[in-house]
């Protein structure tokens, strides 16, 4: 059947050429994740800037030695990012890679079907269509490892010296992650492809006689019980987002929309004509001929419309989610700082603060530590403060024990943390300071959260100048003495500022970093479903070559045939679009409700420009990239039904 | 509505049928509701003979082909092919059978537009797992008269050459049974001869047994029996008719 492979992908080439490049700028993305994910484990900052650590053991983990390196030559943040960008383009390309071939098969249902006929079994139809896509997805992982390995030196050198990674990074032997790239490569194709296979083996030769081929309109029940199972998957992910869940709900609704896309998509065949019968209500009202013959082709090939829609649904439910949820968290940031801060007045900078009619400083030392486990060390951020000052400067209401005894070998930590490790009040907590000291710190008080203004870790103030003699405030929190009036105190005092703005500074912070991870991490994604839409639309139009020709024949005007590919594919847009809003609501609603439970006021920021412009982008792109190869191919038709008149 | 239609032809035959259908019943099932299209047909096809089956339009041959070939169900009834009952047959053994013992042509030509002429002929070998022998396909080509051709992509060839493929890519095998509907419906009638010729060969010549569908009276005459189905039942029959004598019958069918 091999034979017959090598003949068809070059018959099929605009089917193909899709799915060619589907897969070449995936392989591309994990490519480029995995060979920088390799340079930052093959980088070894400076000894000066790490600490050797060695861990608790216990629980049949025997103690161990690790190096930690401290923030300024911390690449573990490049590290997260790099394996969320590779997870969320895994996901697309699976899914873009699944509906492509789908998309392929079905279009080929009368080609299938004859082979059937003249004698070709279910197995070799499988075979036929695996073989193509073995020939295909050979070819697009080689390309798209060809292809991240030239543009790594590039990739790395913007992320050099970033906040992710405030580091020199070089490229690291190309080999090994450029192997795993192009093998995830295959193995996507090959699953995509496996049960594209499966679905040809199933044409019947009759097939190949019926005159359109249309699609059987059922659609198999192990089908429609998966998408059920990942559809209740879902279902329960989103009752999880709740304000019990704190820190687990971002990631959720990050994740949540994911598994909703599939089941979705799964359950594509039947929901989409659904949602399309009430999209087509205003197009037939409104159109004439067009707006019907456009509502009949959706509807009447479920399969191939869900195909199409497929890559919209997947990029607004994913992104729209992230933008909302985001933006909801930074919102609720805003909020928690807002309460957490109670002095007046900020000043920013660690020059000392003495001019007249001030009460009190709250100048805090920020310090690193290295917390020790059984089986791990990690770095993490301290606070060294006065805790009757800063009792007052901010909120820093005991949740258990008392903050007044925070002196000598002590430790207040945050409610999160106390949840995530089981900190209770007495617990010792063994640690390593930057200068190698390795200290015991007993937990006297868990505190409330405030994100942003105390990190998980107080220490007395004495104990941090102690193994940190060269730390500095950043920030300080200033109480004006009694009857000075904070708004004329601002002005005396150099760096300073009133509460109240600092706030909005910090916020303003908190969504500029969001904007900076948004893009990360979205930014391939959009790239790659950006390509995707076009990609099926445009092979979804290449292959109606046959359709217009005939319609032209039977006396529609290019106009009109225009037409009709404009509202279809809006419909299937609009199809997509609207599945993707609502999953977007439903997270966004619900990530709400779990953030602000028990915050008061928090304002609501909605990124309509994103949101809109997102929602925009996949129609123009639909709507696009369907025109254009209609318009190339009426115009090609012209010249044929001249000839075929004239005969 | 008679489900116990009488078997046709009354008198039973004298030696084991190349296709024998047994109270061929088929109904569609859709959400616009029950289609009869065939209401109890049963017939036997003598080996090395020549039918063709005649009827208005959406009298069920076509159905009534594509059940004979086993490319579809039947609702009630058998079919018997060569001795093989088709019911109790799987997918596999059916494409094995149909591989083996049968030919298609249909009006739509329906050959693979991206393989050459050559590739075309030689595909049904190649999905048996034979290496084709360069004769054989150079055999039927030039029985085909299409000697020359061989390199041509069926898009570079009119109508009736692109029939002509088909019938060799069917002659191939050398199937017991070819199956063709209407496999004139659109050529011009000196094309249409030669395509009947062909046919008619293959059962003077091989004995092999041709069921063909038709709507043309002239197209009939090439047949030893034509059958005609009115309303999914089989309602008469002449043989070694005359195209006029064929024309009068189906006008009398369809008033
Ligand atoms: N797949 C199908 N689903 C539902 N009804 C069908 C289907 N195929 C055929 N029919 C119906 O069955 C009846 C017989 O159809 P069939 O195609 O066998 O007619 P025919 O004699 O070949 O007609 P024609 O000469 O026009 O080709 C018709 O009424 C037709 O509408
Ligand atoms: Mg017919």
């Amino acid at each position: 059947m091999f034979f017959l492979s090598r003949q068809t992908v070059g018959r099929h080439r605009s089917l193909y050429a899709g799915s060619f490049v589907a897969l070449a700028v995936g392989v591309f993305l994990l490519g480029l994740a995995a060979t920088a994910t390799a340079a930052t484990v093959a980088y070894h900052g400076p000894a000066s800037a790490s600490i050797s650590v060695t861990t608790l053991g216990g629980d049949g983990t025997p103690p161990q030695t690790v190096k930690v390196p401290l923030s300024d030559a911390d690449v573990s943040g490049l590290q997260t990012v790099l394996s969320m960008v590779g997870t969320i383009s895994g996901f697309i390309t699976v899914f873009v890679i699944a509906s492509t071939f789908a998309f392929a098969v079905a279009s080929r249902r009368q080609e299938l079907g004859l082979l059937r006929l003249i004698g070709a079994t279910p197995r070799q139809i499988r075979r036929m269509v695996l073989g193509e896509a073995v020939v295909v997805a050979l070819a697009a992982s080689l390309t798209g490892a060809v292809a991240a390995q030239l543009a790594t030196p590039f990739l790395l050198s913007k992320a050099s010296y970033t906040e992710l990674a405030p580091v020199k990074l070089e490229p690291a032997s190309p080999w090994v992650p450029l192997a795993i790239a192009v093998g995830a490569g295959l193995l996507v194709a090959m699953l995509g492809a496996r049960s594209a296979a499966r679905r040809a083996g199933r044409v019947a030769p009759i097939d190949a006689l019926r005159e359109a081929a249309l699609e059987p309109p059922r659609i198999g029940p192990a089908r429609i019980v998966f998408g059920l199972l990942f559809l209740a998957g879902a279902i329960t992910m989103l009752t999880l987002i709740r304000p019990s869940s704190d820190e687990g709900a971002v990631p959720l609704a990050m994740f949540t929309p994911m598994v909703i896309v599939i089941a979705l998509t799964l359950l594509a065949p039947l929901v989409v004509p659904l949602v399309g019968r009430v999209w087509a209500l205003p197009l037939v009202a409104w159109t004439q001929v067009s707006g019907r013959l456009a509502r009949s082709n959706v509807l009447a090939a479920p399969r191939r419309s869900a195909s199409l829609a497929a890559p919209i649904l997947a990029i607004s439910a994913i992104a729209g989610s992230m933008v909302l949820s985001l933006s909801f968290a930074a919102d609720s940031a805003e909020a928690t700082i807002r309460d957490a801060v109670r002095a007046p007045i900020v000043v920013t900078g660690a020059a000392p603060v003495d001019v007249a009619g001030v009460k009190a400083v709250d100048a805090g030392l920020p310090v690193q530590l290295v917390r020790v486990a059984a089986d791990y060390a990690e770095l993490e951020d301290a606070e060294g403060i006065d805790p009757g000052i800063a009792a007052q400067t901010r909120d820093l209401t005991e949740l258990s024990g008392k903050l007044s005894d925070l002196t000598g070998n002590t430790v207040a930590v945050s409610k999160e943390m106390s949840g995530f490790e089981g900190y209770d009040v007495g617990d010792e907590i063994p640690v390593v300071f930057a200068d190698q000291a390795s200290v015991k710190l007993r937990v006297v008080a868990v505190v409330k959260n405030a994100f942003g203004v105390n990190p998980s870790f107080l220490l007395p103030l004495d104990l941090a100048r102690k193994h940190a003699p060269d730390a500095q405030a950043e920030r300080s929190f200033v109480l004006p003495a009694d009857g000075v009036d904070p708004g004329e105190l601002v002005k005396r005092l150099p760096g300073a500022q009133l509460a109240a703005d600092w706030e909005a500074d910090q916020a303003e912070g908190v969504r500029k970093g969001n904007r900076v991870g948004l893009v990360m991490l979205l930014g391939p994604a959009a790239l790659y479903s950006a390509i995707a839409i076009a990609n099926t639309l445009l092979m979804g139009s290449l292959q109606r070559r046959q359709e217009f020709v005939t319609s032209r024949l039977l006396g529609a005007t290019p106009a009109q045939l225009r037409r009709m590919v404009l509202w279809e594919s809006s419909l299937v847009g609009a199809v997509a679009l609207s599945l993707g809003t609502a999953t977007t609501v439903t997270v966004g609603v619900l990530i709400r409700h779990a953030m602000t439970a028990g915050v008061a006021d928090v304002p609501v920021t909605v990124p309509w420009g994103i949101l809109l412009g997102i929602g925009a982008l996949c129609l123009i792109l639909a709507v696009g990239s369907a025109l254009a190869p209609t318009t190339y191919l009426l115009r090609v038709a012209a010249g044929e039904t001249g000839v075929q008149q004239r005969e | 509505m008679t489900a116990t239609a009488p078997a046709y032809p009354f008198t039973a035959p004298a030696e084991p049928p190349a296709l024998l259908l047994d109270g061929i019943t088929k109904t569609y099932r859709s959400k616009a509701g029950a289609v009869d299209a065939l209401r109890g047909v049963t017939y036997h096809f003598a080996r090395g003979s020549f039918t063709a089956v005649m009827g208005p339009s959406g009298s069920g041959k076509s159905t009534l082909l594509q059940c004979a070939a086993g490319l579809d169900h039947p609702t009630t009834g058998t079919v018997v092919l060569n001795g093989v009952t088709l019911l109790g047959l799987n997918e596999v053994e059916l494409t094995k059978l149909r591989r083996a013992e049968m030919g298609f042509v249909f009006q739509a030509y329906n050959l693979l537009p991206s393989l050459t002429v050559y590739d075309n002929v030689a595909l049904p070998l190649r999905l048996t797992g034979r290496r084709p022998a360069r004769n054989d396909v150079q055999r039927v080509l030039e029985q085909v008269g299409l000697e020359g051709k061989a390199k041509r992509r069926p898009a570079e060839l009119s109508g009736g050459q692109q029939q002509r493929v088909a019938i060799a890519r069917a002659l191939i095998t050398r199937p017991s049974v070819f199956f063709a509907d209407e496999p004139t419906g659109a050529l011009d009638s000196g094309t249409s001869r030669q395509i009947l010729g062909l046919l008619r060969e293959a059962t003077d010549r091989a004995g092999q047994t041709v069921v063909m569908v038709t709507h043309d009276p002239v197209a009939a005459a090439y047949a030893d029996r034509v059958l005609f189905l009115a309303d999914g039942l089989l309602t008469g029959h002449l043989d070694r008719a005359t195209p006029a004598q064929i024309a009068a019958a189906m006008s009398d069918l369809e008033r």
